[in-house]
């Protein structure tokens, strides 16, 4: 995912109405005024909300011209994620480490090979 | 994305496939994947190590784990099901964060063991192209593994006179 996503991505998960909006989306998609239901809030500000949403590319629209239902796209939030977990070291240093671990089981094997087990 | 976004896109261009070769029989690397006190010792980058690992090794059997990083903070947990299980040969699983609406991947982890050493292989077929892009812009290095698939294939038309 590219940086100016990332930033997006944060920026419209640093809003307690763009999160709720979310964890409503992950129950199904809505329209905007199955959105605007639930908020003490009016319709162009949560239509605000949700631009903000799409530019981040955390939701979409549908085609449907009168509906136009919302729905949520869970891929940047695991690149969010993933930049979280600091994944970019993930291959190759869990690699190296299973090479260490593999090592070591084959180590003590040998141990028990030439030694009679105590238990 | 839903679950299935991705399920008209050819599976070529979902996967990518990372391969190592270990000095281990396939007996012990297997061992490695299929116990969580295992896993706990390698999984995951140098500071983020696994602190939850729960496994339920069999066919059906999920299991789910987590990484804690350098400030304490528990990570996003990852987890899935058992797929397939056969005793050091391969194992498949789901893959996925748990995050509302996130897709699953799927692993496919091979053991080829030859003249004691065993060549390890992790194929990770993604739902999406996109989340492929996610998960590739992230760090997974793509077109690691079909390089030296292809010296592989060169090495043995080598062989073969070709």
């Amino acid at each position: 995912m590219p940086v100016e996503q990332l930033d997006l991505v944060f920026a419209a998960l640093a809003d307690p109405t763009r999160r709720a909006i979310l964890a409503r989306l992950a129950d199904g998609e809505a329209t905007v005024n199955e959105l605007v239901a639930p908020f003490d809030l009016s319709q162009p500000t949560i239509s605000k909300h949700l631009k903000v949403l799409e530019r981040a590319g955390l939701v979409s629209r549908g085609r449907e011209a009168q509906f136009r239902p919302v729905r949520l796209n869970a891929t940047p939030l695991e690149g969010a994620a993933l930049w979280l977990g600091d994944y970019r070291r993930f291959w190759e240093e869990s690699l190296d480490r299973l090479d260490v671990f593999v090592k070591e089981l084959k180590r003590k094997e040998g141990r028990h090979v030439s030694k009679r087990r105590r238990r | 994305m839903s679950a299935n976004a991705g399920a008209g896109e050819p599976e070529a261009d979902r996967e990518v496939i990372i391969t190592r070769t270990y000095d281990a029989p396939a007996r012990l690397l297997f061992e490695a994947w299929s116990k969580p006190e295992h896993l706990k010792k390698w999984f995951g980058p140098v500071g983020y190590p696994v602190t939850m690992c729960e496994m339920d090794f069999r066919k059906g059997g999920q299991w789910r784990a987590a990484m804690t990083g350098p400030g304490g903070e528990q990570q996003t947990p990852f987890g899935g099901e058992y797929l397939e299980i056969v005793p050091e040969r391969r194992i498949v699983f789901s893959n996925g964060f748990e995050l509302p609406g996130a897709e699953k991947m799927i692993w496919t982890v091979t053991f080829d063991e030859k003249d004691g050493k065993t060549l390890l292989t992790i194929r990770t077929l993604f739902a999406s192209i996109a989340q492929k892009a996610t998960h590739v812009g992230a760090g997974m290095k793509e077109g690691m593994a079909s390089g030296l698939d292809q010296l592989g294939d060169l090495v043995a038309r080598l062989k073969a006179g070709a």
